[in-house]
C-alpha cells in the first residue's frame, strides 16, 4: 500500500479554509461601506458595531456547539432570557451581591442545557421537538416571574461593563465574547469533549461503536450551550441596562445564521470559530450598513434570508468538490 | 487454551426463536469460521457475544469467566474487539484519532496530545504494515485502508478476541490477501479471530475450525475444518446437497415482442440499441460493471432522454417520459438492485410495499383506499412466493433479504406487467433464496411474462436466461443463444466483452 503524505494542500484546503471566506466578504464590506458613508469607521460606530458582534458571537457559539453534535437547540433564546431576567431579579427583589447572582445566573443556564440534555439522550426525540418544548417551558417560566415587566434594578457596575469601553473604541463586552471563543475554538480542536462532540456529529454509529458515551455527550452539548446561552443573556442586560423578559426573542434566525454562514454543516461534526465569528460580523455589518443607508429595516430581513442561502449553496459547492476529489482518489 | 466460549445460549425475539441452544468455543491462536446462510442467526450470535442483545438462557465465558457486557465499551474494555461490517470511522478526523477515539484524554474536559496519539497509533498501523502517517485524514484512505484502521482499533484495545463481520465483503482479491497474511500474524500471536463471510473459498484459505448455524442452531459446534470439504461445509449451511441446476434449455416462442428497442440512444450515453422481448422469454443482459446495464433499464422506465431510435411496446411506437407511465401505461416494471434504497419502503408494512404499485388502480372513485381491499390483491401473491412473516403489518426493515426480495417482486406481479426488468435480483441473498429466485423468475416466464434479467453473475445468467445480450460501453456487443452449457455459453459471453477491449 502506498505511502500517504500527511497533507495534501488540495483537501485540507477545503477543509480548513471556512473562515477565509467569510473573511474576505467582511473586509469587502467594511472597505465598501466606509467609501460611501465615511462615518462607518468612526470611533463610535465602530464602538456600537463591535458591542452588538460580541453578544451575537457568544448566541452564535450557543448554537455552534449544538450544531457540531447534529442537533439544533431552538430553545437557546429562552434559555438566555430566563437567566436575563432572574440575574436582574435576584439583584433587585433580595439585593444579591453581582458575583453571587452571575454564578446563579449561568448555574441556571447550564442547568436548564442538562434538562434538555438529558431528555434527548434518554428518550432519542428528536432535539427539535425537546428543544421547542423547552423554549415554551423557559419562556412561560421567565413570564411567570416577570408578569411581562422588566426589572430595572441593574447595578451600575453592570451597566458600565455593558457600556463602557477598555480602551478607545473598544467595548469591555468584546472580553466575554474573546474569552468564550478561544475556549469554544481550544475545545473542538484540542479537547476530548469537544473532538467527541464532533464525532457523534460526524457519524454516531461509529462514536458509539468506538466507546464514546453518546448520553453523556449529548448532555454535555446542551449543558455548554445553556452556558453560553446564560453567558449572552447576561452580556444584553448590560448592554441594554434592564432586564427585559423580551430579551432571547429574536435570537434564533441569526443563532442558526452565522454558523452557516462561517461553514457549518447542520447535519454536523464540522463547525468552524473562526467562521462563525465572520458570520457574525457579516451580519452585524449589514445591519447596520443598511440603517446607515437608510433603507427599510425589512429589507435586512431579506438580505439575511438571501445570505443564508447564499452561504448554504457555498457549502453544497465546496462538499461536491471534495467528493469528486475523493472519487478521483479512490479511482486512481 | 479457550479464549471465548458460548454455551448453550437461547434468544428469542416476538413470534421467532432466533437462536436455541447454540454453543461456539473460540480458541487462542485459531481462526474460527462461523457460517450460515442469511437468517441463521449469526448477526444474533456476534450481538449476543458483545453485549448489544442479552441471551434469553446459556451463557457467554471468557478465559473461562462469565461474562455479561451491557454494551459495547464494556465488551471492548473486556478484550473483545469486533470489526463491523459497515465502516465505523470518524472520516473527517485523522487516522490515530480514530484509532484511540475513546482514550483522547482521562476526562472530558482534558486537553488533547496529538503527538502522543499518532505516536501510539503508528505503533498499531506498523503491526498491521499499513505504511500511512497516522496523521492523514480518514477519509482519504481507500476502503481497504480504512477496514485496516479499523482493526488497529480493535487491536489497540489488547483485545485478544477478534470478531470480524465479513470483512472482506468490499475488498479486492489482492488486498484480502493482505489482510488474511496479518490475520494469520495475529493468530500465530496467540489472538482468537472470528471470521464471519459468505466466501467459502476464504474460510478453507485461512480458518482453522467452523461453526455452522442453520435455522437458529448449530448444524455443528468448532469442529476441525481439515477435515471437511466444500460439500460438506454447503450441506450443513442448507440441510442439503448444494444444487446445481441443469434447466432445459426453453423452446423458442414466436409471439410479437412485447418489447422492442431499434437502434435506441439515450442521453446517459446508449447508442445504437437493438433488443427484443418476447411474452413468456427470459432476456439476460450481461456485461462487467459500468458496461451501461442498470442504466439501460433506467432508460427505458423513463429516467433519461431517448435520443435516438425508436421504442416499441407490444407493437406500438411509444414514448415513455416518467416511471409512473411506465408502469400505468405500458405494463412495464423494474426490479432494483439496491432493494433498500430504491425498491423498498423499509419503515413501511410489508402490505403498503406490495399493494404500492396497485392502489391507484385499487382507490374508490374519491380516492379511498382500504387495507383489506390491498389485502385481497396481494394477498394471493404473498402466498404463492411463499413470503414468511409474522403479519402483513410487519415493518419490511425487520425482514430478511430474501423475504424483503419477494415483496419487491411481488409488488410488480400484483400489478400485472407485461415487462419485469430484474436487475441482480440475488445480491446479497443466501443459496436457498436464490434458487428460490430463479424458480420464480421462469415460473413468471412461463405464465407470459416478459423478462428482461440483469446479472454480473454468470453461474445464474447461464441457469436462468434463455437468450443473453453481451453489453458493453453502453453498447451491444453481441447475443448468444443459451443451451446451458456453461462452458461453451460463459466463453462465448467473454468472447465478446474481450473483443471489444482488444479493440
Amino acid at each position: 500500500m502506498a505511502i500517504l503524505p500527511a497533507t495534501d494542500s488540495r483537501l485540507t484546503r477545503a477543509f480548513d479554509n471556512d473562515w477565509i471566506g467569510p473573511g474576505l466578504v467582511s473586509l469587502i464590506a467594511v472597505i465598501g461601506i466606509s467609501l460611501f458613508q465615511p462615518a462607518f469607521l468612526s470611533s463610535f460606530n465602530i464602538f456600537v458595531l463591535l458591542a452588538a458582534i460580541s453578544v451575537n458571537m457568544v448566541i452564535a457559539l450557543g448554537q455552534l456547539v449544538i450544531i457540531g453534535i447534529g442537533q439544533m437547540n431552538l430553545a437557546l433564546g429562552s434559555i438566555g432570557g430566563l437567566v436575563a431576567i432572574s440575574f436582574v431579579g435576584v439583584i433587585e427583589t433580595f439585593g444579591v451581591p453581582v458575583p453571587v447572582a452571575l454564578i446563579l445566573g449561568l448555574g441556571i443556564g447550564i442547568a436548564a442545557g442538562m434538562v434538555s440534555g438529558t431528555i434527548i439522550a434518554r428518550t432519542a426525540i428528536s432535539a427539535f421537538i425537546i428543544t421547542l418544548a423547552g423554549l415554551q417551558i423557559f419562556k412561560g417560566i421567565n413570564l411567570g416571574i416577570t408578569e411581562a415587566q422588566p426589572f430595572y434594578g441593574v447595578p451600575d457596575v453592570v451597566k458600565t461593563f455593558g457600556n463602557g469601553s477598555v480602551l478607545g473604541p473598544l467595548p469591555w463586552l468584546l472580553v466575554p465574547m474573546v474569552i468564550c471563543s478561544l475556549a469554544m475554538w481550544y475545545l473542538f480542536t484540542r479537547m476530548r469533549i469537544g473532538r467527541h462532540i464532533l464525532a457523534m456529529g460526524s457519524n454516531p454509529h461509529a462514536a458509539e461503536l468506538s466507546g464514546i458515551d453518546p448520553k453523556a455527550t449529548i448532555i454535555w452539548a446542551h449543558a455548554l450551550s445553556g452556558l453560553l446561552a446564560a453567558v449572552a443573556g447576561i452580556m444584553l442586560v448590560a448592554k441594554l441596562q434592564i432586564g427585559q423578559p423580551t430579551i432571547g426573542d429574536d435570537w434564533l434566525i441569526s443563532s442558526f445564521a452565522a454558523p452557516v454562514i462561517g461553514g457549518a454543516v447542520l447535519s454536523g461534526g464540522r463547525v468552524s470559530v473562526g467562521g462563525t465569528f465572520f458570520g457574525v460580523v457579516i451580519i452585524a455589518i449589514i445591519t447596520q450598513g443598511l440603517v446607515m443607508f437608510a433603507i427599510d429595516p425589512f429589507a435586512v430581513q431579506i438580505v439575511l434570508g438571501a445570505l443564508i442561502l447564499w452561504a448554504v449553496a457555498i457549502n453544497r459547492l465546496r462538499e461536491v468538490r471534495i467528493q469528486r476529489l475523493q472519487a478521483r482518489g479512490a479511482g486512481a | 487454551m479457550t479464549a471465548l466460549q458460548v454455551s448453550h445460549v437461547s434468544k428469542s425475539f416476538p413470534g421467532v426463536k432466533a437462536l436455541a441452544d447454540v454453543s461456539m468455543t473460540m480458541e487462542a491462536g485459531s481462526v474460527h469460521a462461523l457460517l450460515g446462510e442469511n437468517g441463521a442467526g449469526k448477526s444474533t450470535l456476534i450481538k449476543i457475544v458483545t453485549g448489544i442483545y442479552q441471551p434469553d438462557s446459556g451463557s457467554v465465558l471468557m478465559n473461562g469467566v462469565p461474562v455479561r457486557f451491557a454494551n459495547l465499551r464494556q465488551a471492548a474494555a473486556g478484550g473483545l474487539g469486533v470489526v463491523h461490517q459497515e465502516r465505523n470511522l470518524v472520516t473527517r478526523f485523522s487516522v490515530g484519532e480514530n484509532i484511540l477515539l475513546d482514550r483522547l484524554g482521562s476526562g472530558p474536559l482534558s486537553s488533547v496530545d496529538y503527538t502522543a496519539i499518532h505516536r501510539e497509533a503508528e505503533k498499531w498501523l506498523r503491526l498491521l504494515d499499513l505504511e500511512v502517517d497516522p496523521r492523514t485524514t480518514v477519509s482519504r484512505l481507500s476502503v481497504a485502508q480504512m477496514q485496516l484502521v479499523e482493526i488497529g482499533k480493535a487491536l489497540s484495545l489488547q483485545s485478544k478476541v477478534l470478531l470480524l463481520d465479513e470483512p472482506t465483503a468490499s475488498l479486492t482479491p489482492n488486498e484480502s490477501t493482505v489482510l488474511f497474511r496479518i490475520l494469520r500474524r495475529l493468530r500465530d500471536d496467540g489472538v482468537a479471530i472470528g471470521f464471519v463471510s459468505h466466501k467459502l473459498e476464504e474460510v478453507f484459505d485461512i480458518c482453522d475450525r467452523v461453526t455452522v448455524l442453520r435455522d437458529g442452531q448449530n448444524a455443528c459446534d468448532s469442529v476441525e475444518l481439515s477435515g471437511l470439504n466444500r460439500g460438506d461445509v454447503v450441506q450443513m449451511m442448507i440441510g442439503r446437497a448444494e444444487r446445481i441446476t441443469k434447466r432445459a434449455p426453453r423452446p423458442k416462442t414466436a409471439v410479437a415482442p412485447y418489447l422492442d428497442l431499434r437502434d435506441y440512444g439515450s442521453a446517459l450515453g446508449h447508442r445504437d440499441i437493438s433488443l427484443t422481448v418476447r411474452p413468456g422469454e427470459i432476456v439476460g443482459l450481461y456485461g462487467l460493471v459500468g458496461a451501461g446495464r442498470s442504466e439501460l433499464a433506467r432508460a427505458i422506465l423513463g429516467l433519461s432522454k431517448q435520443l435516438a431510435g425508436e421504442v416499441r411496446v407490444a407493437g406500438k411506437p411509444v414514448h415513455i417520459a416518467s416511471v409512473a407511465q411506465a408502469l400505468h401505461r405500458h405494463g412495464i416494471g423494474y426490479v432494483s438492485e439496491d432493494r433498500k434504497q430504491e425498491g423498498l419502503i423499509l419503515l413501511h408494512s410489508v402490505l403498503a410495499n406490495g399493494g404500492i404499485t396497485i392502489w391507484r388502480k385499487l382507490a374508490t372513485r374519491f380516492g379511498f383506499l382500504r387495507d383489506s381491499t390491498v389485502h385481497a390483491a396481494i394477498g394471493p401473491v404473498f402466498q404463492r412466493l411463499e413470503l414468511k412473516t409474522p403479519s402483513v403489518y410487519q415493518t419490511i426493515g425487520n425482514l430478511s433479504g430474501g423475504n424483503q426480495q419477494k415483496v419487491s417482486v411481488a409488488k410488480w406481479i400484483a400489478a400485472g406487467v407485461g415487462l419485469l426488468i430484474i436487475d441482480e435480483p440475488t445480491v446479497g441473498i443466501d443459496i436457498k433464496t436464490k434458487a428460490y429466485m430463479h424458480d420464480l423468475i421462469h415460473e413468471l416466464a412461463e405464465q407470459g411474462t416478459a423478462v428482461l434479467l440483469i446479472t454480473s453473475d454468470m453461474p445464474e445468467m447461464i441457469d436462468v436466461a434463455d437468450r443473453i445480450l453481451v453489453m458493453d460501453g453502453y453498447r451491444i456487443k453481441g447475443e448468444v443463444e443459451n443451451d446451458r452449457n456453461y462452458d461453451a455459453v460463459s466463453r462465448a459471453i467473454m468472447g465478446f466483452i474481450h473483443g471489444q477491449a482488444a479493440a
